[in-house]
């Protein structure tokens, strides 16, 4: 063995040399669509990721700042009622931040994804990069690779300081609901699957319409379409509880739901398991004519307990990954049959 | 079909090759051969189809039918890629990246990149290396666009009109140089143009089509001994209205094939491929390249004109294309 190593040092350096340099050009060959990518948009990019670190500074910032005005309120031995006191100036900034991150995604697929294949087609650099000795499929990839990264690290860290920051708090319903778009969709695996999804479908209009300024206008449209969806959908993506009583429908007989629990709908349950919409008394002449003539014992509730919260997004992101995954791989075949 | 197989090989072999848009065919059952080494001239009216040509060679589309070999490989292949250069004629470029910048797109993306050639021909034209694109004028930027098509060291190099934007004096150094390079190397270059008198100067292989066919292919020499170009007067009787090769062609010219007729008051001027010798009073001389290509471009029913040099084996030429011109 030191033998077979001596006599390849010792050796001339002609033949050992070759097929070390012919690596050493694989290597940067490699690295080459990678720089032409990074310094093609490295303005986006940069701005992206600067436009993150500014956020991620800002939420650590509010975080610090809300663990010292719990902890001045007796946080976490107390009970909730009495450290809510600290938390709730913060509600209000818990619902700006979570809006304003909510439009991470549309932003992305506007400004990142509709130009990376429109802005090449256009401006015909999609036919220069052909020309060269890398394949376009491996153009493709790298471009689509090295976007996708940049999304995915920024739309985690800010997911995971979202999550960081909100943590303490994500069982007080009044400061910030986990039911609610501005916690749902800003922790777990929610942002990067939307923001993915988004830019990879930026991508494919781009790619369809090959014009910068009308793919972004299409992409924002796509994008928007791709929120309203989702915020109708969201709710169906869990496992849904219902809670029956039997104690009629006083004041006091209300089921109590577990902690952060979200209620979706509450009714009527007559003795036979019938259910009846919460307001069929309102028309009739009093309750207790009401209650007799439906034969009401109790209350049905439905509702999400929290502990779906993190199976719902799984679920959701999964989703909206195999769709992701449709559209690069129909990308890929489209480009294959015509790229520029 | 023409015989004795071709001796070099290929740059360029087209099997019945049609490409179709949506508002028509672009190119219609096109097959010819490219001998490697050539320096060829690609001509045709606009819209005939040279981008479309070029683009199946250089990969940017493929073909409705048929199929197209470069160095016997297809073109999404790798090492066609590698071994072909295409100049688009929009002469594309990153409009932000510096001189430099582009040179290093080429050196990242070639393996058998040449930095020096490259850098040669833009300091040639004194262009700021650490200038952006988007500064440069539309020649600088033709040039660095020759830049990096060099430096790739093609050993087929596709120029789709590449002098359109350029002044007489920097047109003749990068002729110059591309005839240089092409000759060191032994680069094949494919190159369209509508300056007929250029294309002469440079070109030893012809293709020429128009209307989405193969009008004529072959080595200029043998094209061009292959006709005859005729001045006589009209004898008096007969039809004055000889316009085109189908009709009012005269009679002694019945047995050759005419390619262009025209008159013009008694003056006959006619641009024939002989089948013999030519009899009647006609002054008779072989036509130059712009002639020959003019009559072509004029009358796009005339028969095409295949050189055996510019056939493909396996594919059957129509009855005036196979047939075999002595050079």
């Amino acid at each position: 063995m030191s033998n077979l190593t001596s006599t390849s040092a010792v050796g001339p350096h002609g033949p050992t040399a070759s097929p070390a340099s012919r690596m050493a050009t694989r290597g940067p060959r490699l690295g080459g669509l990678v720089w032409l990518i990074w310094r093609q948009h490295r303005a986006g990019f940069w701005t992206v990721l600067a436009a993150t670190a500014f956020s991620v500074a800002f939420i650590a910032y509010q975080r610090t700042g809300l663990m010292d005005d719990l902890a001045a309120h007796g946080w976490p031995d107390a009970a909730p009622d009495k450290w809510m006191e600290g938390a709730l100036p913060y509600a209000s900034r818990f619902q700006m931040v979570g809006y304003g991150l909510g439009f991470i995604p549309i932003l992305l697929g506007v400004f990142l994804g509709a130009p990376l294949l429109a802005g090449d087609l256009e401006s015909g650099t999609a036919k220069l990069v052909s020309s060269q000795s890398v394949s376009s499929s491996r153009w493709l990839a790298a471009k689509l690779g090295i976007s996708a990264l940049v999304v995915i690290v920024c739309t985690a860290a800010l997911s995971v300081t979202f999550g960081w920051w909100w943590e303490p708090v994500r069982k007080q319903s009044q400061i910030l609901a986990w039911s609610e778009g501005s916690a749902f969709d800003n922790t777990g695996p929610v942002p990067v699957a939307l923001a993915l999804f988004t830019v990879v479908g930026g991508v494919a209009i781009g790619m369809l319409l090959r014009r910068t300024l009308i793919s972004m206008v299409v992409t924002f449209g796509f994008a928007v379409v791709v929120q309203v969806v989702w915020h109708y959908q969201r709710q169906n993506l869990g496992q849904v509880t219902t809670i029956t009583t039997s104690k009629g429908i006083g004041d006091t007989s209300f089921p109590s739901l577990p902690e952060a629990a979200f209620e979706i709908d509450r009714s009527f349950v007559s003795g036979s398991g019938q259910t009846y919409g919460w307001g069929t008394c309102v028309r009739e002449t009093s309750e207790k004519v009401c209650i007799q003539k439906y034969d009401i014992v109790g209350w049905s509730v439905d509702y999400l307990p929290i502990s779906q919260m993190s199976i719902m997004q799984w679920l959701g992101a999964s989703i909206l990954f195999a769709l992701t995954a449709a559209v690069v791989v129909f990308v890929f075949i489209r480009a294959r049959k015509r790229i520029v | 079909m023409g015989v004795g197989g071709p001796a070099e090989a290929s740059a360029i072999e087209a099997y019945g090759v049609g490409v179709k848009y949506r508002r028509g065919w672009a190119l219609q059952d096109c097959s010819f051969r490219l001998p490697a080494g050539r320096i060829c001239g690609l001509v045709g009216p606009n819209g005939a189809g040279k981008t479309t040509l070029m683009g199946i060679a250089a990969n940017l589309l493929q073909p409705t039918n048929g199929t197209l070999k470069v160095f016997g490989e297809a073109p999404e292949s790798s090492e066609a890629r590698r071994r072909t250069a295409f100049l688009a004629q929009e002469k594309p470029l990153f409009r932000r990246f510096t001189v430099a910048e582009t040179l290093r797109m080429g050196r990242e993306l070639n393996p058998a990149w040449d930095q020096r050639a490259a850098e040669n021909i833009v300091r040639a034209g004194n262009v700021p290396m650490e200038a952006k694109i988007g500064t440069l004028s539309g020649g600088q930027r033709t040039r660095v666009a020759f830049a990096l098509a060099f430096g790739k060291r093609p050993d087929l190099l596709m120029l789709d009109e590449p002098m359109s934007d350029l002044d007489p004096l920097v047109r003749h150094e990068l002729m110059s140089t591309l005839m240089a390079e092409a000759a060191e190397h032994g680069t094949t270059v494919l190159m369209s143009s509508h300056m007929l008198s250029e294309l002469e100067s440079v070109c030893d292989f012809l293709l020429v089509i128009s209307s989405g066919g193969l009008r004529m292919a072959g080595d200029v020499g043998e094209l061009r001994s292959a006709h005859l170009l005729l001045h006589g007067f009209e004898s008096g009787e007969g039809n004055s209205q000889w316009q085109g090769h189908a009709h009012g062609v005269p009679a002694e010219l019945a047995g050759h094939t005419v390619v262009e007729c025209r008159t013009s008051g008694r003056e006959v001027t006619a641009l024939i491929r002989p089948e013999g010798p030519v009899t009647g009073r006609w002054q008779a001389h072989t036509p130059n390249l712009e002639e020959l290509l003019l009559s072509y471009l004029r009358c796009p029913d005339a028969p095409p004109l295949i050189t055996s040099e510019a056939h493909v084996p396996g594919r059957a030429y129509g009855s005036d294309g196979s047939r075999t011109v002595a050079a």
